[in-house]
């Protein structure tokens, strides 16, 4: 083998060993870890974990992981929409956050964490969207209909169907993307066509 | 006019004078969830926004009867729909092992002999905040009690009306409440026979002499006194009686302790037993936590309850309970209600003084120093404690 080609194995090696040592480190320092991973725990948090209690809820607990793993399993099991990945990166997060050491008063997040980073890395759609209404049935039913209703007639949030947003679409897009108050903001949990699908299917009822 | 159950709920809370800061323009922040309900100063400490929990500040125990707008709150999830429990609308079914079925509305249950009964209503997680190491649940500090009159009907004069079967043994209680996704489990609770046929178990329509309020259960809401709150179903629509303890999360998994006792940390498994009777306990109303004092007599007081039985001594502690010195009982006297408490105390020099407080009841049973570990942190009554500065 060339001098050339033993640097390049002895870099690899190094740089592997350097990555285990930086996981290891961020494994084993909370704060390092809720930190990485709050831009996208705490956009499920909102989205997700938010449909049935305010996230205070959430915030008060001091809990060990298995404790966490146990009560978001408990969650899905009552209906919280979270798939397997999310799961474990919500337990992750919430393990490092709200650990039984971590403080009664926990300083708060870095406000440049607070932007949620997209869930879905898919390219944003160019040109106009046509929505699929049976498609958006489903895609409102496991986000929106929480907080919306069944056949969005109003809950906690209001009423959609008949809502005059629907016919000011830019309002409706923007609400939906961004959120409003206590609306979570979606731009970052479902693609631009799945909303459209949502528009469509809420024009039909 | 229809009102939205958001703006329904706003208008309560504003109504409560509450001064909520549910961070609404600030999503993120309220995720991370850290100051929005710690504000101490409002009726009532916000423990949870969503559904509505809270409790009281200890300072306001210093009356013998809690304010309705100053109760603690508690549900699984929130009032129902305003038109769900209207006079006009609501109705009480009672059906399961009666003769025939029955329907009961408001002017039916007032035109019933009533009743009124003074007692403490205390939620079974109150304290679990306390207990090392933490569980999960709302965490409750020492407000989520409050002692105040109830007027109703006895629940046995309603059965009565029904005429039990043979073979009942439990009676089971269905609220308004609903969650907001279907699959949540429904809060349905049972409590046997005996308790329910028990004279002073009453459905309640009035709290302090007012028409029960929306946050409390209106229009009718069960009061099992000398028991915890988690038998005091809210919004009560539907009793059925039956041969078996309810069936569902709510009566099978939450709300039981471990009839042995288990390992803290530990994981909940084994037999358990649904949590009934309150213990007993007592509460330092003043001096407040962090308070300066100045030297000279300070009045330290409280209150004390138990469950089914009398409490019979209050002590103080300002050593860290190495001496004990009783307490004066002031006040009325009732079986279900929280007896007041005095002390005077002249501390004669100046600096930092922890006082502590322990109740005693007839039985013989005494707060302990902390309360026996379990998975869901209820029951906590451990010595209530106070720091205090003296000023001279
Ligand atoms: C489908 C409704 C629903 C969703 C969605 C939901 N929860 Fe819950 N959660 C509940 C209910 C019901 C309770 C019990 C509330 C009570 O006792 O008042 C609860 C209680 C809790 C508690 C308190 C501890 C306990 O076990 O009672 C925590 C912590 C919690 N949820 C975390 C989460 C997290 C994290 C998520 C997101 C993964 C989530 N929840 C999503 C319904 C839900
Ligand atoms: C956690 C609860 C929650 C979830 C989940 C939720 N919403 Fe909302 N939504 C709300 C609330 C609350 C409002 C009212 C916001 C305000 O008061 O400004 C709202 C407002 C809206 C509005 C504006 C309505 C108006 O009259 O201005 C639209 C549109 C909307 N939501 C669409 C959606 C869609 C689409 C989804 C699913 C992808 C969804 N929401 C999921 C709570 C929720």
């Amino acid at each position: 083998m060339t001098n050339a080609g033993h640097m390049i194995i002895f870099s690899l090696v190094i740089g592997l060993v350097g990555l285990a040592v930086v996981t290891a480190a961020q494994e084993e320092d909370p704060a390092t870890v809720s930190a990485a991973l709050a831009p996208r725990a705490e956009g499920l948090v909102i989205a997700r974990c938010s449909v049935c209690h305010s996230p205070d809820l959430i915030a008060q607990q001091r809990l060990p992981r298995p404790r966490w793993e146990a009560t978001v399993e408990k969650m899905k099991h009552w209906g919280a929409e979270i798939s397997d990945d999310e799961t474990d990166l919500l337990v992750r997060y919430l393990s490092a956050r709200y650990h039984p050491g971590a403080p009664d008063h926990l300083s708060p997040l870095d406000s440049e964490l607070r932007k949620a980073e997209p869930l879905t890395q898919e390219p944003v759609a160019e040109g106009p969207l046509t929505g699929v209404a049976v498609r958006g049935a489903g895609i409102f039913e496991h986000n929106c209909q929480g907080c919306h209703g069944t056949g969005a007639t109003g809950g906690m949030g209001p009423k959609l169907a008949k809502n005059p947003i629907l016919k000011h679409e830019d309002l409706f897009w923007e609400t939906v993307l961004h959120g409003r108050g206590p609306m979570p903001a979606w731009g970052s949990v479902l693609s631009r066509q799945d909303i459209a699908d949502i528009h469509a299917w809420l024009l039909a009822r | 006019m229809i009102i939205s159950r958001r703006s329904l709920f706003s208008r309560i809370l504003q109504g409560l004078g509450v001064s909520l800061i549910v961070n609404q323009h600030l999503p993120v922040a309220q995720a991370a969830g850290e100051e929005s309900a710690r504000d101490e100063s409002g009726p009532l400490i916000v423990r949870v926004t969503r559904p509505f929990d809270a409790e009281t500040p200890v300072r306001e125990f210093t009356s013998f009867l809690t304010p309705n707008h100053r109760f603690f709150v508690r549900s699984h999830f929130g009032p129902p729909p305003p038109e769900a429990v209207s006079e006009a609308n609501w109705k009480l079914r009672v059906g399961g092992l009666v003769e025939g079925s029955h329907e009961f509305t408001l002017t039916d249950l007032r035109q019933m002999e009533a009743v009124t009964i003074t007692a403490v209503v205390q939620c079974s997680g109150n304290g679990r905040a306390f207990h090392r190491p933490k569980v999960p649940g709302v965490q409750w500090e020492r407000g989520a009690v409050g002692n105040a009159q109830w007027t109703g009907v006895r629940l046995r004069d309603v059965l009565g009306t029904a005429a039990v079967q043979a073979g009942a043994r439990h009676v089971q209680f269905q609220g308004a409440d609903r969650p907001v996704v279907a699959s949540v489990p429904l809060f349905t609770r049972s409590i046997p026979l005996k308790k329910a046929l028990h004279p002073d178990t009453i459905l309640a329509y009035e709290m302090n002499g007012r028409p029960l309020p929306i946050l409390h259960g209106a229009p009718l809401r069960v009061i099992t006194p000398g028991w915890m709150a988690d038998s005091c179903t809210k919004w009560l629509t539907e009793i059925t009686v039956q041969a078996d303890e309810s069936t569902g999360y709510y009566m099978q998994t939450a709300y039981r302790l471990p009839t042995t006792p288990v390992e803290p940390g530990a994981s909940a498994s084994g037999q358990s037993t649904p949590v009934e009777a309150m213990v007993v306990k007592s509460l330092i109303a003043a001096p407040q936590e962090d308070e300066t004092v100045k030297s000279g007599p300070v009045a330290i007081q409280g209150m004390a309850w138990s469950g089914e039985a009398k409490v019979v001594k209050v002590e103080v502690s300002l050593d860290e309970g190495k001496t004990w010195e009783s307490a004066r009982l002031i006040g009325e006297d009732h079986p279900y209600a929280w007896r007041q408490w005095q002390l005077v105390w002249n501390p004669r020099t100046a600096g930092t003084f922890t006082i502590l407080c322990r109740a005693t009841d007839v039985r013989g049973e005494t707060q302990p120093a902390t309360s026996p570990w379990n998975p869901s942190g209820f029951l906590w009554n451990g010595w209530d404690r106070v720091s205090v500065t003296v000023a001279l």
